[in-house]
């Protein structure tokens, strides 16, 4: 009997649908391509190569990005403002690096300005631009699709005046390890999202952080009148995820060597969404899962890769996409859990009580 | 029945409701914006009717999907799709007469027909499977995109005499010279679209205002329970105003393809904000039950008129008008909340 109930509590989590998708998905590509899952260690450079490295390595933006959008969005907030923010940061980065870009057009390995400005400003400015988006929704309490559509368009337009419409590239080495070195055989942007995931973690579940950001999701009035500062907890919430775009804007422009204020981020805000979304985050409030989240961001990424075998032309994967992402949707959707979960019990138990 | 006991107001304090303060707003903004530019730049041909009416015709497809815009925001919901869905309509009409050698009426007929059942698709998505509007429609917005890619990368020329007929037509505008019609100069005119997005304004406007569909998006945006517990027909409706508004995007893609003339898997990225923020602007409330077709028509003409001030500055670069537009946003999200606490005190005394 209590193995059945557990059962049904599992059945019930989105997590658990979250994670036979990807598993789903795997075994789709397993089948499809039997090396699919294969990690190699190559002597030479001491490194891990494999499909499996490449897909963490390609996600984790996204699941940076999204460690931040959890949080928003289980405060009943979304961020749109993120892939703006992405090219915001790119741009700055670069403009430091590239100070001089006007003389001298060749990229070299070298930095105009002092290399911890390089990191040190973009991350600031976006953390600030977070805050921006944080004292619109918490002070004027405005809704925060619109509040953060501002800065949706005016950040490429910042980001756009901060590097004079142009791209610049740079060759300098200690910004291209960002994301192109590799620390303990693995990738670095690995190694930031893990860490990424770690602090954002221990900082929500060690903490009462999180707690919080849960009752505040739930009902920000009631959480006020119970004694929590729920404007700070907003505050704090919507510059972590600035700063955490800041990041991502760093290894997006690192990746590519240069920086892009049209395409860099573009859609990021919508992945990122949907990665939290999938994962078990309910878009009204409230429970969050950050394990969710990251499993939620692979599946998009696994998909990705698993088209490309096929050989389809990348802008059409987006239709492959959307239907993946619609069956997930479906299978979390509430009436079809429920469904699932009625199965074999005549009475279900503990109704769940949603708003 | 019930008789109707309601004083008739006079027309000013009808027309001077509090409810309108939001258009009244944009109006207003416009206005000095307008105003601004003609002070500036009126000895270039700012004020000119050329220039008025080119706003429109720059921006037709833009109106057209912020009618159907303004009804799914008034219901409370939001629609991604609309830009994607504009483009794969681009995207048939270019395939189907380009490649396939169809008739383009067959083809418009076609996508409007896609453009109606994804929206009803979407709009059973979201009521049926209590999925919320951003994220089924972000979906949608995939999907279309894809399929837009599906069919081509490359971008796809028009050359079809019925095509080159629609935008080619145009009616000049005329005065009266010694009792003779003559074209006023410089030549100013309305094309095909412009008529199309005023015709879709006036759908828009008899929609919400004189039928009982109207009154129940209304009543759906104001409290979605309310309008439950008072038997009004909460799912047909929610369903309907998508299908409405997948149709205007593909409306919008029809108006778009007349435009350009081509069609491509990337047109419009991003359209949905510019459709999302014109209506914003307009006095749209997003958390709904507030807002109006005409409203929404003077946030498109506003935000129109600063790309219009950008060209004739000539100084400045184009990504001018994205901060502008983020600066205009912020501004009229500022004063719409300032309304709304302040008609809340109101009723709260």
């Amino acid at each position: 009997m209590k193995r059945k109930l557990n059962w049904e509590s599992i059945v019930r989590s989105k997590v658990f649908w979250a994670v036979v998708a990807e598993a789903l998905i795997l075994l789709i590509a397993v089948i499809v391509r039997p090396d699919f899952l294969k990690i190699e260690y190559n002597e030479v450079t001491g490194m891990l190569y494999g499909v499996p490295i490449d897909i963490l390595n390609r996600s984790a933006e996204i699941i940076i990005i999204a460690m931040g959008m959890t949080l928003v969005i289980a405060l009943g907030g979304t961020d749109l403002s993120v892939g703006a923010l992405v090219a915001v940061s790119g741009a700055l980065a670069l403009k430091f690096l590239r100070w001089d870009v006007l003389i001298y057009n060749t990229p070299g390995n070298y930095t105009v300005m002092p290399f911890y400005l390089v990191i040190l400003v973009p991350l600031v400015a976006c953390t600030l631009m977070g805050a921006f988006n944080g004292l619109l929704i918490s002070r004027l309490k405005l809704q925060p699709i619109i509040a953060t559509l501002i800065l949706m368009v005016a950040g490429r337009g910042i980001a756009q005046i901060a590097t004079n419409g142009k791209q610049f590239t740079t060759m300098y080495t200690p910004y291209q390890f960002i994301a192109q070195g590799h620390v303990l055989w693995l990738p670095l942007p690995i190694i930031i999202a893990a860490v990424v995931l770690i602090s954002i973690a221990l900082f929500t579940r060690k903490t009462s952080f999180g707690m919080f950001v849960e009752s505040v999701g739930v009902n920000p009035n009631a959480s006020r009148v119970s004694g929590l500062k729920s404007n700070r907890i907003i505050m704090i919430a919507y510059m972590l995820t600035g700063f955490l775009s800041g990041i991502a804007g760093l290894i997006y422009s690192s990746r590519i060597s240069s920086c892009d204020s049209n395409n860099a981020g573009v859609n990021n805000e919508m992945d990122a969404i949907l990665a939290v979304v999938i994962g078990g985050t309910s878009m009204s409030g409230g429970k969050f899962s950050l394990a969710g989240t990251v499993v939620g961001a692979l599946i998009m990424r696994t998909i990705i890769t698993l088209v490309y075998f096929f050989g389809i032309v990348s802008e059409a994967i987006l239709a492959f996409e959307a239907v993946i992402i619609a069956v997930v949707i479906v299978l979390q959707s509430e009436p079809v859990r429920k469904a699932m979960a009625k199965r074999g019990h005549k009475k279900v138990t503990g109704g769940v009580v949603r708003a | 029945m019930l008789k109707a006991e309601t004083k008739r107001q006079g027309l000013f304090s009808r027309l001077f409701n509090p409810k309108f303060v939001m258009v009244y707003a944009t109006l207003g903004i416009f206005l000095v914006i307008y105003l601004f530019g003609a002070l500036m730049y009126g000895s270039k041909g700012f004020t000119s009717i050329r220039t008025f009416t080119l706003m429109f015709i720059d921006n037709a497809y833009v109106g057209i999907s912020a009618m159907g815009m303004t009804m799914v925001l008034i219901t409370g919901g939001i629609d991604l799709s609309v830009a994607a869905v504009a483009s794969l309509t681009g995207m048939f009409i270019a395939y189907g007469t380009s490649v396939l050698g169809l008739d383009p009426v067959a083809c418009m007929v076609f996508s409007l027909l896609v453009g109606t059942g994804l929206g009803l698709l979407m709009g059973a998505t979201i009521h049926c499977l209590n999925v919320p509007p951003f994220i089924t429609t972000l979906t949608g917005m995939f999907l279309a995109r894809g399929v837009c890619s599906l069919i081509s990368r490359e971008s796809i020329s028009i050359s079809h005499p019925t095509i080159d007929a629609l935008a080619g037509w145009k009616i000049y505008l005329m005065r009266l010279v010694d009792g003779e019609w003559v074209k006023i100069k410089p030549v100013a005119y309305i094309n095909f679209n412009v008529l199309l997005m005023i015709f879709m304004v006036i759908v828009g406007i008899v929609l919400l205002q004189w039928t009982r569909f109207g009154r129940n998006v209304y009543a759906i945006g104001g409290s979605e329970q309310s309008a439950k517990l008072m038997g009004l027909p909460v799912g047909r409706t929610k369903i309907l105003v998508y299908g409405f508004n997948g149709f205007c995007s593909a409306l919008a893609g029809i108006a778009y393809v007349l435009y350009v003339k081509s069609g491509w898997n990337l047109a419009l990225a991003g359209g949905e904000l510019d459709v999302i923020s014109s209506a914003v602007i307009g006095g749209v409330l997003l958390t709904g039950g507030v807002g109006y077709p005409i409203g929404t028509l003077l946030g498109v003409m506003l935000k129109s008129t600063i790309p219009a001030l950008i060209t004739f500055n000539g100084n400045l670069n184009s990504w001018w008008a994205k901060i502008a537009t983020g600066v205009l946003l912020l501004l009229f999200i500022v004063i719409q909340r300032i309304v709304v606490n302040y008609s809340a005190r109101k009723k709260a005394k």
